[in-house]
């Protein structure tokens, strides 16, 4: 049963994967991108880490995935002629993934893995440990967060500035200009 | 074996408890909007009423299978299903009582929410896979909300699982039973909570005043413009079943789950759940629908920056 789980996730997680890639539909690359953070969360769950599965789906699934859409849609043309992708690098792509799968395969059969699984850790000491042990590290990343945010809002207002001055070259063609 | 032949016996079980249910409220929902605003019908097809349920399933059956051409066929087809059947797994871990549960886990409450970030999902698909002006603004409509609501929604349901430490819903439940309704107990905190909760969870399931997806004054139908027949039915029945299980949630929540004199658990939890259901309806046929930009700025402006402060007295309770 929780072996047809592994497999069903894996193998979600590779087709999915190779879809994201593969279809030049961005709208559909997003959906499998969304399938493929799906079947993560699933091999989370399979690992014995719920939490990290739920969040998984919260996080990716709920935040990142829609706002990938959210941002699709504001910044390109809403047809579906025109959200395509230009895959003209798949050469050079195929040989990257390749040669980082070579590397990660390489040190993953050489390295010595513990026997016994490990008992699964419990969600309260996931919590205790983030604001206890790690809390300065925990609070560099949300201080990193905070200022890749307050960057994006720095970069987005300066563009606003510049289509303001020059009239009919808006950044984000709006929904107006789409209905004529 | 054992373990998939429990799980499909509860499985059958719950669907059949929440299909049945979802067909005697549509049934309610009729008369009661009937009677709210004078629509003749609903309340004399059949003896009480009781044919209009039967009457719009045959409707909605009967009818021929239309698919845009320009449609992107396979998301077309893939989105009411996956809408019907977000909506359904979101069941799986509602404590009706102490014992009749469909899956314990842990993490219960991160379940629900995680279940609810996706439920957006099929409905941006649907807008998007119709090719349609109409629809895709309504797809856009729902993901703009669902990612705004989505933070009152996570943290105000966060008010109870402080206090009760744990995201199991039944232990919160138990934790209720034990120390008093967060409703009530602590007054200050769990009436806002709640009142959060409830508003994101309209939001999050597109009920009236939020239903600005479906808009049909501004958007035809908004994401359902192109649907019909089953197709259609589902995403009813999804969203029936997105305010039920939400009702149900956040009875288990706030309002104490199974805890009741008198009466077995089930039945104070059927009664919770319907009661917080009839409220929602109440709602939807009273209430007009907010502006776009009205529904983001009460949201960021007001509904946010309370969760937070919600957030932060929990915390001082559970601390102090």
């Amino acid at each position: 049963m929780a072996d047809a789980l592994f497999w069903l996730c894996a193998v979600g997680l590779v087709v999915s994967s190779i879809a994201v890639v593969r279809t030049r539909d961005l709208v559909r690359a997003v959906l499998w991108l969304a399938l493929a953070l799906l079947s993560t969360a699933g091999l989370f769950a399979y690992l014995d880490a719920p939490f990290l599965a739920g969040v998984q789906v919260l996080t990716y699934v709920g935040g990142v995935a829609t706002l990938m859409i959210f941002g699709l849609m504001v910044t390109r043309r809403h047809t579906k002629a025109a959200a395509e992708a230009n895959n003209d690098q798949n050469v050079i792509g195929v040989v990257a993934a390749l040669a980082v799968f070579g590397v990660l395969a390489y040190a993953i059969l050489n390295t010595k893995l513990p026997e016994s699984s490990v008992p699964p850790p419990d969600t309260s000491e996931l919590g205790r440990s983030l604001v206890h042990e790690y809390l300065l590290a925990f609070e560099a990343v949300s201080l990193l967060l905070l200022a890749a945010i307050v960057g994006a809002v720095v970069i987005a207002r300066r563009r606003d500035a510049e289509a303001r001055e020059a009239p009919g070259t808006s950044s984000l063609p709006s929904f107006r200009a789409e209905a004529d | 074996m054992n373990v998939v032949l429990t799980a499909v016996v509860t499985c059958v079980a719950i669907l059949t408890g929440i299909l049945t249910a979802t067909a005697w409220l549509i049934w309610f929902e009729r008369k009661f909007s009937g009677r709210m605003q004078s629509r003749l019908g609903p309340t004399m097809v059949g003896p009480s009423g009781l044919a209009q349920p039967v009457a719009d399933l045959v409707k909605l059956l009967q009818k021929e299978d239309v698919v845009p051409e320009a449609a992107d066929r396979a998301l077309f087809d893939l989105a009411p299903k996956l809408a019907a059947l977000c909506a359904l797994g979101a069941a799986a871990v509602v404590p009706f009582s102490a014992t009749v549960v469909g899956a314990k886990i842990d993490l219960g409450v991160l379940f629900l929410l995680a279940i609810g970030a996706v439920t957006v999902m099929p409905v941006f698909m649907a807008g998007w896979a119709s090719n349609n002006k109409f629809a895709l603004l309504g797809g856009m409509r729902a993901l703009a909300q669902s990612i705004s609501y989505e933070v009152p929604l996570v943290l105000s349901a966060m008010v109870p699982v402080i206090l009760a430490g744990s995201m199991d819903v039944s232990k919160i439940v138990e934790a209720q039973t034990r120390d008093g309704w967060y409703l009530i107990d602590p007054v200050w905190l769990g009436l806002p909570a709640f009142g959060l909760f409830l508003l994101a969870m309209l939001a999050e399931s597109n009920r009236i005043p939020f239903d600005i997806p479906e808009a049909e004054s501004e958007l035809v139908a908004g994401v359902t413009t192109e649907y019909g027949g089953m197709k259609f039915a589902l995403f009813y029945l999804g969203e029936y079943v997105h305010t039920l299980v939400a009702s149900a949630v956040a009875s288990a929540l706030f309002l104490g789950g199974w805890d009741g004199p008198f009466a077995p658990g089930l039945h104070w939890m059927v009664a919770k759940t319907v009661g917080l259901f009839v409220f929602v309806y109440w709602m939807r046929w009273s209430l007009l629908r907010f502006r776009s930009d009205q529904l983001m700025r009460i949201c960021w402006y007001w509904l946010v920056p309370l969760a937070v402060a919600l957030l932060l007295g929990a915390g001082a309770w559970v601390v102090l």
